[in-house]
């Protein structure tokens, strides 16, 4: 019995070895596609519509590409799957395997594998910081590449091509970006009298309108008008101000008079409204597990293009308006800011020649005619933007007229942790623990320091 | 009036058992009201997992599902392989377990019952290297890993596992050294040798710590993110932790009841296993809590 039992446990154990030693044997060197996604009706988002095609089968001869993205939902999995899967069927040298990696967590894992010298061929990499990986040799110098395909950089809208290079050379492609403005509730505008076609188009209308828009019952807010900081951002309006970004490649540009005067008018929406309740609000929503413009409790919004997709989804889309960003003044620009994706070659990664083919590919229109029909981003593409098959969508129209106020720039590289150093100073001087210009004099100061240190 | 007449005329033990009850009323409310706050996210989760996004998206929240969606556990089972990753995440939690027990219990009994030269430097060497946060190691051993060609398989998961854990071994030193050293002794003459003494009579009398250290290691390894992420290429050998992150997004709204569905799903084991070793698991942490002082 005791034998029987011994026997037993010496079994499972060896099993579990066993499982484990045919696990490490069975290593991704052969390159199979990766696990089969289908995608389950998903009332959140468009993408359902999409259904890829099975991947093209491999033959032995084809170069496998490891490609790494953070998009895994069963809204996006199935876009980035069809294109890469087209490109598969295109091809008959170069098989792509389409690797999901979580967001943020995935490029740590890149930094790893270059450090190991065993990093993916193709990764989907932060607009922002290209120039950061290209001064520490974690990204590829496209320049020899783009120097066979000297069009290609015309692809795309000028202040995403400015992001990739770095010394004038280029280390990525850009593939999408996002444009904010102004999403407001046409309902809510006809109940208080103002008219549903004419939104806000400067700060003091705006406010007007906001304040119009205020239900309030008792001490609660049944439904705000609009809030600066909770529905847009300090640093959007701060930028809005004078069409210029707090950081580029110039440096910081944190206390212009325009900025100063931007934060004070942040700061008097707490004031008008109460800092109390006004956190209180933020925090009911502060989870994202719904949001407040969609539910009615907002009556204007700051939000991407891709916030379309919740509206379609959980409002009647007739009922909501969009405009740019109301501007400072007459004439002083409905600046707004942007953010998005690139594709890089890991440094390190074995075939950077058939990478390079596979980021044109995603980079043409084709690809990416289809990741901005279902999805509803900014894609990177100045002619596939522009397509009217894209352009029949009122808002996805919008979004791409609206780049020409679209601040984009990568962050120095001596100021990676820039908003660390000024953020302390803005939050102050919203809490009313300090004056907005010093507060912003100390962040421009702070951050001019932090550069002058870092280089 | 009777009960008046009896407050006033009733004996000493009816007084202190009418304080009695008193008192286990008050304790049994606040540790009502306290085990509520606890199992209030957990409902949260569940019911959230149960809804339409149409539902989660309306305010106010509700409590309970309006209509019970248990479909979206069918949806996020089949959106993407989960029999693949929890089977993945089982066998890497079983051999993590395997490996754990094996070794610390093994490296503690040297600590605790053999007496040689430079015991107490070496463990406390063992002891030390838990104040190196994990992340200080992970790029060195992730270049040692692809070096010897791990990357992209389970072995950097299971096999460092084989070599022991600081704390883990301290724990169990700790409840051998409670352990009369006459047993061993008695054992020594009766012809044991040290293995056989470790296998016979050591590992029965510390069933209640090996459990514990089975019950840490395997929910450490069931919930482990980083590890797996790090170290696995392959999407077919990714875990349940991973494969959650992909009801994610990094702009827009996530998919909350998938992801619901998913978390409650990938917790269930860790309840069960709870419940099903609740006495070794009490008992385990008295044994931590004992080795602090």
């Amino acid at each position: 019995m005791f034998q029987r039992k011994k026997f037993s446990v010496i079994l499972v154990v060896m099993v579990l070895i066993g499982s484990t030693l045919l696990a490490a044997c069975s290593s991704d060197k052969k390159g199979e596609p990766s696990a089969s996604v289908s995608s389950p009706s998903n009332s959140a988002t468009p993408g359902e519509s999409a259904s890829p095609s099975p991947s093209a089968d491999k033959p032995k001869e084809k170069v496998t590409l490891d490609f790494w993205a953070h998009w895994g939902s069963t809204t996006r999995r199935p876009i980035i799957e069809k294109i890469v899967s087209d490109f598969n069927a295109s091809q008959d040298r170069i098989f792509v395997k389409y690797s999901f990696q979580p967001f943020g967590e995935g490029w740590t894992k890149e930094l790893a594998a270059i450090a190991a010298g065993n990093p993916p061929d193709v990764i989907i990499q932060d607009i922002f910081t290209v120039g950061q990986r290209a001064e520490k040799k974690q990204a590829v110098n496209l320049s020899e590449f783009l120097s066979k395909d000297p069009s290609v950089k015309d692809r795309f809208f000028e202040q995403l091509w400015d992001t990739v290079l770095y010394n004038n050379e280029p280390y990525a492609l850009p593939f999408n970006t996002d444009t904010r403005f102004l999403y407001y509730n046409k309902k809510a505008f006809a109940e208080v009298g103002l008219d549903p076609n004419s939104p806000p188009t400067t700060w003091a209308e705006l406010e007007t309108f906001a304040k119009k828009l205020d239900k309030k019952n008792g001490k609660r807010y049944d439904r705000i008008g609009y809030h600066a900081n909770n529905a847009g951002g300090w640093d959007l309006w701060v930028q809005n101000s004078d069409g210029k970004l707090l950081i580029d490649r110039e440096g910081p540009h944190y206390n212009s008079d325009a900025k100063v005067e931007a934060l004070k008018w942040v700061k008097g929406w707490d004031d008008r409204l109460g800092k109390k309740e006004m956190d209180a609000f933020k925090a009911t929503f502060g989870s994202k597990q719904n949001d407040p413009f969609v539910i009615g409790k907002l009556a204007m919004t700051v939000q991407t293009g891709t916030f379309f997709a919740q509206i379609k989804d959980f409002m009647n889309p007739d009922d909501i308006g969009f405009a740019p960003v109301p501007e400072m003044k007459p004439g002083s620009g409905n600046w707004t800011f942007g953010g998005g994706f690139t594709l890089e070659i890991p440094y390190g990664a074995k075939h950077p020649e058939e990478s390079w083919e596979f980021m044109k590919y995603m980079t043409d229109i084709a690809a990416q005619k289809y990741w901005g029909q279902y999805l509803f981003d900014n894609i990177a593409n100045k002619e596939a933007a522009n397509d009217p098959d894209l352009s029949a969508n009122p808002v996805y129209k919008f979004a791409t007229e609206n780049m020409k106020w679209t601040l984009i720039s990568p962050v120095p590289n001596n100021a990676p942790d820039y908003k660390n150093i000024a953020n302390p100073f803005i939050e102050k001087a919203l809490l009313g623990q300090e004056d907005p210009k010093s507060a912003l004099d100390k962040a421009q100061a702070g951050v001019e320091n932090l550069m002058k240190t870092t280089k | 009036m009777n009960s008046a007449l009896d407050w006033k005329t009733g004996s000493y033990y009816q007084n202190r058992r009418l304080q009695q009850r008193i008192k286990k009323a008050v304790l049994f409310i606040v540790l009502s009201a306290v085990g509520l706050t606890f199992v209030i996210p957990f409902w949260w989760m569940i019911s959230t997992s149960l809804k339409s996004m149409d539902e989660i998206m309306q305010y106010p929240p509700s409590f309970l599902p309006g209509h019970w969606r248990f479909h979206n556990y069918v949806e996020t089972w089949t959106s993407i392989d989960f029999t693949r990753f929890t089977l993945n995440t089982l066998m890497v939690a079983c051999i993590s377990v395997t490996a754990h027990v094996i070794s610390n219990s093994f490296v503690a009994y040297g600590f605790a019952k053999i007496r040689f030269p430079g015991r107490n430097i070496l463990f406390s060497i063992v002891l030390s290297t838990m104040i190196i946060p994990g992340f200080v190691t992970l790029i060195p051993q992730y270049i040692m890993f692809a070096k010897i060609h791990w990357v992209g398989t389970y072995l950097p998961l299971t096999v460092p596992g084989f070599f022991g854990n600081a704390f883990q071994i301290f724990l169990l030193r700790q409840f051998y050294l409670g352990i009369p050293n006459e047993l061993i002794e008695a054992a020594k003459i009766d012809g044991a040798n040290h293995f056989y003494i470790w296998r016979k009579i050591m590992i029965p009398l510390s069933l209640p710590a090996i459990i514990m250290v089975a019950i840490s290691t395997f929910t450490a390894s069931w919930n482990d993110f980083v590890g797996p992420v790090i170290y696995l290429t392959n999407e077919s050998h990714y875990t349940l932790q991973i494969a959650l992150q992909s009801f994610k997004v990094s702009s827009g709204l996530n998919q909350w009841h998938y992801l619901m569905a998913g978390s409650v799903i990938a917790l269930t084991p860790i309840v069960v296993m709870f419940f099903l070793f609740q006495k070794y698991f009490i008992q385990g942490m008295n044994i931590s809590a004992g080795t602090k002082g």
